[in-house]
């Protein structure tokens, strides 16, 4: 498997401030991150609002920058954004979000907006390379005459995929594509997905809330809490045997047809990352919560499986295991 | 004897039909779940049913709530009915409570509104409700503004002034779709627990079949304005009769075995200016025949429990 991007020990911090003469706080949006997208596959990237979903994604792409730490494309490190190499790099890497609308410009035609990527990185463009993007997003050729608010939601979402494929991207990070859209359309651009990928073999980072979603379209899965991610491995090893807690009562949370009534309730809310707790994040909400989950972090470590796991207990159990 | 019943219920915006005639029951005690896509009109039903719908709306129809009708009711019954006997709670609760009011004298002016109460008492039955929805430290929390709560602990709020009313059925439209899996997880186990204890009739309107699998008793479908299926929950998703809550679990990705494409539903809903003259998923089902074309089927019943708005609906019952 050939690495095409490396992020290590990320760390983003804002800072924030309450009320207009409160005190400057920092917050920890990703706070020591590390992971790899190799090429071809798909990482699966799920949390729950304000874990630092979003701003990994928008880090791996270099549109911002890291406090600390540091992401290397092929072995060389991110070029400063707005230079011209970083520009050169970003035909090769793009973004879809989640909602297409304030995505797309509401006073250009689609076909405009698919070709302006094909202009500003002097592709050959075209009403032919314009259709054919087109027609690979599921769109149809007359559709590059219309205007964003002509399209259906998830038309949109096809023409925002057409414009970001237009540059023939090696890595499209997909930041809640699918999360404005209805079940029905929901499925169709997860397969869209999928296709495309089989067809042409680009890395993907799919951001998302929906482990469903997220196993439908990943090779791998990570799953971060508040800046980290806590657990990362297979979909089916995460999804059927997760070892992480938190893991676990998101897992066990997931609403679905035929399991009915085996849910693990977290009590509380997720905590606040300008007022991180001390040792593990998720110790407060955690059962199992002991005396060192309060004052060490556990760091992010394989197990004999492969799986990545950062938590003081699930180390310990696989330990006596094997004792 | 249903508590809500609902007969032929239409509602049209500027001469476009947003619901093409409901019929729905809903029993005392029992949980609901009303699913469909958005624009579907399940929103809407209850809307019209309880008189929010803004004066453009036309409606025609009977809503009877036992033996009251609530369409064309006058302001003072509806004002009592509404809060009242037939609570509701939206998906944004921090656009449903007023944001420069302390969260205890919203929850007491429910109280006040509907059973009388004033002054300490109030108070004491606002602390007593944000208790029994869950909130920790109550009594702090009757003096905090909405921004100062989380998503969760406001839809809490929401349904503690919900409960201010002693509602016989509580309409839950969208709860936990602002809200993360976890809280979602809160959330419905509350509304379950206090449904239990209260024994009130929740109606739940959702999008989500995963929470109307774990919560419902009995599911309603929706597509276009009408509804096309319905059945006890068990039932539906054990054996759907119509292509349209076929396609709808099909959509949804399995959380075990082999991955394969999903059974996606081509297409897209038709515009209500554009509604096809027969069945209106008839463009998007793989099941399609010509008589499908030529008038929209009536909701038929496949077995004592099940209806299905669809031709297959009626091959099902010749065959059994």
């Amino acid at each position: 498997m050939t690495k095409l991007l490396e992020a290590r020990d990320l760390v983003r911090r804002y800072s924030m401030r309450t009320g207009a003469f409160g005190r400057a706080i920092e917050v920890r949006a990703v706070d020591g991150l590390s992971l790899t997208l190799e090429a071809g596959r798909t990482l699966g990237l799920v949390g729950e609002s304000g874990c630092g979903k979003s701003t990994t994604g928008r880090l791996v792409l270099g549109l911002e920058a890291p406090d600390e730490g540091a992401v290397h494309v092929e072995g060389s490190p991110m070029p400063p954004a707005g230079s011209l190499a970083w520009r050169r790099l970003r035909a090769r890497m793009q973004m879809v979000f989640q909602d297409p609308l304030g995505a797309l410009d509401r006073r250009l035609t689609i076909g405009t907006q698919v070709e302006e990527p094909l202009i500003i990185h002097g592709r050959p463009a075209g009403s032919e390379r314009i259709t054919a993007l087109l027609l690979e997003a599921g769109l149809r050729a007359d559709h590059a005459q219309r205007y964003p608010h002509e399209l259906s939601g998830g038309q949109r979402q096809r023409a925002v995929l057409a414009r970001a494929l237009a540059t023939a991207p090696d890595l499209l990070v997909c930041d809640e594509p699918i999360s404005a859209l209805d079940v029905s359309i929901q499925a169709q651009v997860m397969n869209l997905l999928m296709e495309i990928q089989a067809r042409r073999g680009m890395a993907m980072l799919f951001i998302s809330h929906d482990l469903r979603a997220v196993r439908q379209v990943s090779h791998r899965v990570a799953v971060m809490y508040l800046g980290r991610i806590v657990e990362e491995g297979a979909p089916d090893d995460v999804l059927h045997a997760p070892a992480h807690p938190y893991a676990r009562a998101l897992v066990s949370a997931i609403p679905h047809p035929g399991r009915r009534g085996q849910r693990i309730l977290l009590s509380g809310d997720p905590p606040n990352p300008a007022d991180r707790p001390s040792g593990c994040a998720f110790h407060p909400r955690c059962v199992d919560a002991f005396a060192r989950c309060r004052v060490e972090a556990p760091a992010l470590r394989p197990r004999t499986d492969g799986r990545l796991v950062a938590c003081h207990l699930a180390h310990a159990a696989e330990l006596e295991k094997v004792a | 004897m249903s508590l809500i019943r609902i007969r032929n219920l239409t509602v049209s915006f500027d001469g476009q039909a947003a619901l093409r005639g409901i019929d729905l029951d809903v029993a005392p005690g029992e949980v609901l779940g009303l699913v469909g896509e958005s624009g579907c009109g399940k929103s809407v039903t209850w809307l019209a049913a309880l008189g929010l719908l803004p004066a453009k709306a036309r409606i025609t129809g009977s809503v009877h709530l036992n033996d009251t009708e609530l369409l064309g009711a006058s302001a003072t019954t509806l004002e009592r009915v509404r809060g009242g006997r037939v609570a509701m709670i939206f998906q944004d609760p921090a656009s449903s409570l007023n944001p420069v009011h302390r969260v205890g004298k919203q929850i007491t002016e429910a109280l006040t509104l509907h059973q009388g109460l004033r002054g300490g008492a109030a108070r004491a039955e606002a602390r007593r409700l944000l208790d029994a929805v869950g909130m920790p430290d109550a009594t702090r929390r009757l003096d905090a503004y909405p921004h100062e709560l989380s998503g969760g602990q406001n839809q809490r709020v929401m349904i503690a002034i919900a409960l201010a009313g002693q509602p016989e059925v509580l309409v839950a439209d969208e709860p936990t779709t602002a809200l993360d899996v976890t809280i979602q997880a809160q959330i419905l186990d509350l509304l379950q627990g206090l449904r239990r204890d209260l024994k009130m009739a929740l109606v739940l309107i959702t999008h989500d079949l995963g929470v109307v699998s774990d919560v419902c008793e009995r599911v309603a479908v929706m597509y276009a304005g009408r509804i096309v299926e319905e059945a006890p929950a068990e039932r539906l998703f054990a054996a759907p009769v119509h292509p349209y809550t076929q396609g709808l679990l099909g959509a949804l990705p399995p959380i075990e075995g082999e991955r394969r494409p999903l059974t996606a539903i081509p297409g897209g809903v038709p515009e209500p200016s554009a509604m096809p003259p027969g069945c209106a998923f008839a463009p998007r089902c793989p099941q399609v025949r010509m008589e499908c074309a030529i008038a929209p089927p009536p909701l038929t019943r496949t077995s004592a429990v099940q209806r299905a708005a669809c031709v297959l609906a009626r091959d099902a019952l010749v065959a059994a």
